[in-house]
């Protein structure tokens, strides 16, 4: 896992206005069943999946992507956008 | 952009260069994500260090702003 140093400079380096977090010890992505094995040459890694989540004021998930489909944060975006005007316009 | 940035607080979360990685030993492979989360379930609570190194709760947030979660891998890559 990235360290908060090395996200310091991944912000700095392409310029991001929001935090960046680091799961050191890997908890929170076991918590949210995101952190696969991965086999790379005989050997087992882990690695977190790419994963988009939306998670409301309540605490609950309102989305989830993952894989391939949450390269493009775009839809899980709109959907927190959404979300939003759905909770100020009550 | 700035209604967005308004409405979500949105968190990334760094995962890994693969020469970061430490090898999985066979026996720590039942510790590994035995839960998928799904929509309407409870997201668990996390405590996480920020770039900035200050703590990070996800019940920070709770009953103030909706939080926008991106796991991402391979920092530094085009990827």
């Amino acid at each position: 896992m990235d360290s908060p140093a090395a996200n310091a400079a991944f912000a700095k380096q392409i310029d991001i206005k929001f935090p960046l977090l680091s799961d050191m010890n890997k908890k929170m992505l076991k918590d949210y069943g995101i952190l696969k094995d991965n086999d790379v040459q005989g050997q087992t890694y882990q690695w977190a999946e790419r994963a988009n989540i939306v998670i409301d004021k309540d605490g609950i998930v309102q989305h989830i992507e993952s894989g391939g489909g949450a390269i493009n944060p775009n839809n899980a975006m709109a959907i927190c956008t959404d979300l939003h005007k759905k909770q100020t316009s009550k | 952009m700035q209604t967005r940035r308004a409405i979500a607080s949105f968190l990334l979360l760094a995962a890994l260069p693969v020469s970061l990685v430490i090898p999985a030993r066979s026996q720590n492979a039942e510790q590994v994500a035995k839960t998928t989360l799904k929509v309407g379930d409870r997201a668990p609570d996390f405590t996480l260090l920020s770039d900035q190194w200050k703590t990070v709760k996800l019940s920070d947030f709770h009953g103030k702003k909706n939080v926008f979660l991106a796991v991402y891998v391979l920092a530094f890559t085009g990827g």
